[in-house]
């Protein structure tokens, strides 16, 4: 299917080409004022000037840090105290408002406090990504835990399958599939969380570029803008390759087989693990 | 049946068993806030940090200042802010995401583009959005309406894709129109997963309705919150911070209430399959 | 045994001589990734109007492919297809389908009612004669109380019932079923296809019958249409002569029965 590949990729260049003409038509015209918005041309210098030298990777890389360290030990933690909890009924029913109530709040609304016990710090981005991710985390391992299909559980007793053996062979595999879903929008939430921690904390990577062009004024836009593009990049780059991981470890599980067997035609936000089904 | 009754000792009967059985659930769900908010409370009762208030004056500022003081301008900014912009994100979000699944070449060649959108951190475009808006109305709107639009848009794309070819051909031979069938049949099959994308856009809008408020804002919980970290008034901090955990914790309950109203059929299907 | 001939009483004109369904060499490929699938190699066969005709064959030899093409839902790679003298271009006003699977057929946020008033509400009825007509059909079928329930909430029989029932809400000229009664029990099954006769005789609907059951085929129909695997033909047509009204008990007990049913199974198996 050579012609329908190419088709639509070729569709696809023609808009975005469209679309980078009609930026810099418009600038070049004068209707986008060069005092508000950086032109298409001056954007792209921008961001290979910045690609170039070493500015744009340190600040990826501090970016990545506080995503990375933060990512990590909050889902260590949900996956540690999730599956505590989801194993035992009481604990579960006891801890589980608390735990939703924790989940709604606004994580912005805890940088405040980040600010004031560790200041514009690595430490501050990733103790707020940590909390950020832990708690929509920890509620998605507990369903995996408490989601046993009854036929896969009888199986399980009739089979004298137990303890230690039975949480590793059964339970863990049969929630993983909650878990996956919990951690690709961990990925996502880690990221948005780390960049507010910098736009907003002050603390170093991207987000923080941001700002400093900001505030430096019309002639630092073009700045400003290619890292908003490298954010948005880092995004895309990141849920990949969360995707292709999870391919590689869930390959087993019938959902994901059943999605190869039926072929492409499956929405392109679920094909990159973006689609939050209703749970 | 206890053993209880077989001593004589009148055992409690069935009504009254189920009443306690519900009470000891109830209490089970609850009893761990509690314990929590007393500790908070005990643990700071002493305080003289200036960063950790005692929780007691905190809720004293909760009182004098959101409910019945100057700061419920500042909630209603905010909400004005948020319910205007996610109402427009949900209603464009829908609208292109229907849009995209009835041009299949519109969707191909824009796909890549719609992604790089969602997944674009939304409040990176923060400074951008004050460069171009200023900092009033206009901009907080916009930017709450442009970041949560797409997860509906996605969802309700997907959703819209992923619905069932026997229904679809249950409606064509039923005689209902193409766009009929959109309108009756797509729509109500996709709400389940719409709802789920408009979920997800509440949460991107109440972020962005904080972080759009913190640079340079007159107005709003966020402005309130950075004016009143930057003199040192903690205990006002503090009381913003929880006034924004309340927000995110209604939002969710009334958000839940409305979901099983409108999807109470889904729900209820979902249900007897399990028992299948 | 009687050798007398189905007589069918529908208040159609018999004498128009058009058939219902008429398919002249009807061939169906798919593109397959391994190379072009030939569903349909060779379908030849007309349904006269009020008869009941049952298709048989075994999995895989494209009966489902053959019910679209006759609803208008798929067209023939090759052939012809006509419904009423006119070829099928896309689903024609005066077809019903029931579909295998109901749970995936039946709308879930509609109520018993409102999905069987669908087709009526979409065909342009007033309020009145929409709430009469599904009442009516609704207690044809054997659930006059069921209007305010949701699919979801009856067993698998009551739902195929709301199935059969909204498709002749509007009275359809033809009726195609797609192994409709596959998925319920085999008690239920025997009262389904006793009903599906009865509603037969009462609204004088022409029936095409896809199954894989051959005692199903053979008890319910005038006409048996064998089809064949690879490739997807008709092997033969058999006109069944058995009694009407036929009875689950009497009609399997006659030898005549067993008989088609032996002609059948060998030739269904020998393919």
């Amino acid at each position: 299917m050579l012609g329908r590949y190419t088709l639509t990729y070729g569709l696809r260049l023609a808009v975005l080409a469209a679309a980078l003409g009609l930026w810099q038509g418009l600038s070049a015209a004068g209707v986008i004022r060069a005092d508000e918005f950086p032109s298409m041309s001056q954007t792209a210098t921008a961001l290979w000037d910045q690609a170039s030298g070493s500015s744009l990777w340190s600040a990826v890389g501090q970016t990545l840090e506080g995503w990375g360290l933060g990512l990590v030990i909050g889902a260590a933690a949900a996956l540690l105290i999730g599956t505590l909890i989801g194993m035992n009924g009481f604990a579960y029913r006891s801890a589980i408002g608390v735990i939703e109530f924790f989940k709604a709040i606004p994580v912005i609304a805890i940088l405040p406090v980040g600010l004031v016990l560790w200041g514009a710090t690595l430490t501050m981005k990733f103790a707020l990504v940590a909390f950020a991710v832990f708690w929509p985390l920890v509620i998605q391992v507990c369903y995996g835990v408490r989601s046993l299909d009854p036929v896969v559980r009888d199986t399980t007793a009739v089979l004298q399958v137990r303890g230690p053996r039975k949480f590793l062979t059964v339970i863990l595999p049969s929630a993983a599939p909650f878990i996956a879903t919990g951690l690709r929008v961990a990925v996502a939430v880690a990221l948005i969380v780390d960049i507010i921690a910098e736009l907003i904390g002050g603390g170093s990577g991207v987000g923080e570029r941001i700002l400093v062009a900001e505030n430096a004024g019309p002639s630092a836009y073009p700045i400003m803008y290619a890292y908003i593009v490298v954010a948005g990049l880092l995004g895309v780059l990141l849920a990949g390759a969360f995707t292709v991981a999870e391919r590689y470890v869930l390959g087993w599980h019938e959902s994901q087989r059943s999605a190869r067997a039926e072929g492409q035609d499956r929405g392109y936000s679920e094909r990159k693990g973006l689609t939050l089904v209703a749970s | 049946m206890s053993l209880h009754s077989l001593g004589g000792a009148a055992s409690p009967g069935p009504a009254a068993r189920a009443a306690g059985t519900a009470a000891a659930r109830a209490l089970t769900r609850v009893w761990l806030f509690v314990v929590l908010f007393l500790i908070w409370w005990f643990w700071s009762a002493g305080s003289k940090s200036l960063y950790f208030p005692p929780l007691s004056s905190i809720l004293k500022a909760l009182w004098t200042q959101w409910v019945t003081g100057p700061a419920r301008a500042e909630l209603g900014s905010s909400l004005e802010h948020l319910v205007v912009g996610y109402v427009i994100a949900g209603l464009v979000g829908i609208g292109i995401g229907a849009l995209l699944w009835s041009l299949r070449y519109l969707r191909d060649a824009t796909s890549p583009y719609i992604y790089f959108l969602y997944v674009l951190p939304a409040p990176v475009l923060v400074p951008a959005a004050m460069t171009l808006f200023g900092i009033g109305f206009t901009m907080k709107v916009v930017l709450i309406a442009f970041a949560a639009l797409w997860p509906t848009l996605l969802n309700t794309l997907d959703g819209m894709r992923g619905v069932d070819q026997v229904k679809l051909d249950t409606s064509r031979v039923l005689g209902v129109s193409p766009l009929g069938s959109v309108f009756r049949v797509v729509l109500p099959a996709a709400a389940p997963q719409i709802v789920a994308g408009l979920r997800n856009s509440l949460q991107v809008a109440i972020i962005l309705m904080v972080v759009s408020e913190w640079e340079a804002s007159s107005d709003g919980i966020g402005y309130y919150i950075v004016n009143a970290q930057q003199s040192f008034d903690y205990v006002g901090m503090w009381s913003g911070i929880i006034v924004l955990a309340i927000i995110g914790t209604v939002a969710n309950v009334l958000f839940v209430i409305a979901e099983n109203r409108a999807l109470h059929w889904h729900y209820g299907a979902r249900a007897v399959e399990g028992t299948r | 045994m009687n050798e007398v001939k189905p007589e069918v009483t529908t208040a159609e004109d018999e004498a128009a001589g058009v058939p219902v369904v008429s398919l002249r060499q009807v061939r169906k490929v798919y593109p397959g990734a391994a190379g072009p699938k030939v569903a349909l190699q060779d379908i030849t066969f007309d349904v006269a109007r009020g008869e009941f005709a049952c298709v048989v064959g075994p999995s895989g030899a494209g009966k489902t492919t053959l019910l679209r093409i006759l609803a208008g839902l798929a067209q023939p790679t090759s052939g012809a297809a006509l419904f009423e003298g006119t070829p099928l271009r896309s689903v024609p006003p005066g077809i019903g389908v029931v579909f295998q699977d109901y749970g995936r057929s039946l709308y879930p946020w509609l109520t018993v009612a409102r999905n069987v008033e669908l087709p009526l509400r979409v065909r342009g009825l007033q309020r009145t004669e929409r709430a009469q007509r599904v009442a009516e059909v609704l207690a044809s079928v054997g659930l006059p109380d069921a209007g305010r329930s949701y699919p979801w909430q009856l067993s698998g029989g009551m739902q195929q019932r709301v199935a059969i029932a909204r498709s002749l809400a509007y009275r359809p000229d033809l009726l195609l079923m797609d192994e409709p009664f596959a998925s319920v029990d085999a008690q239920t099954r025997f009262e389904l296809e006793d009903l599906i006769l009865r509603v037969r005789q009462e609204f004088g609907v022409t029936v095409v019958f896809v199954t894989h059951d051959i005692d199903e085929a053979v008890y319910l129909a005038d006409r048996v249409i064998a089809v064949s695997k690879s490739p997807g033909v008709v092997t033969e047509i058999v006109d069944i002569t058995l009694t009407r009204p036929r009875d689950q008990i009497a009609t399997k007990a006659d030898p005549a029965f067993a008989r088609y049913r032996e002609h059948l199974l060998g030739m269904v198996m020998k393919r």
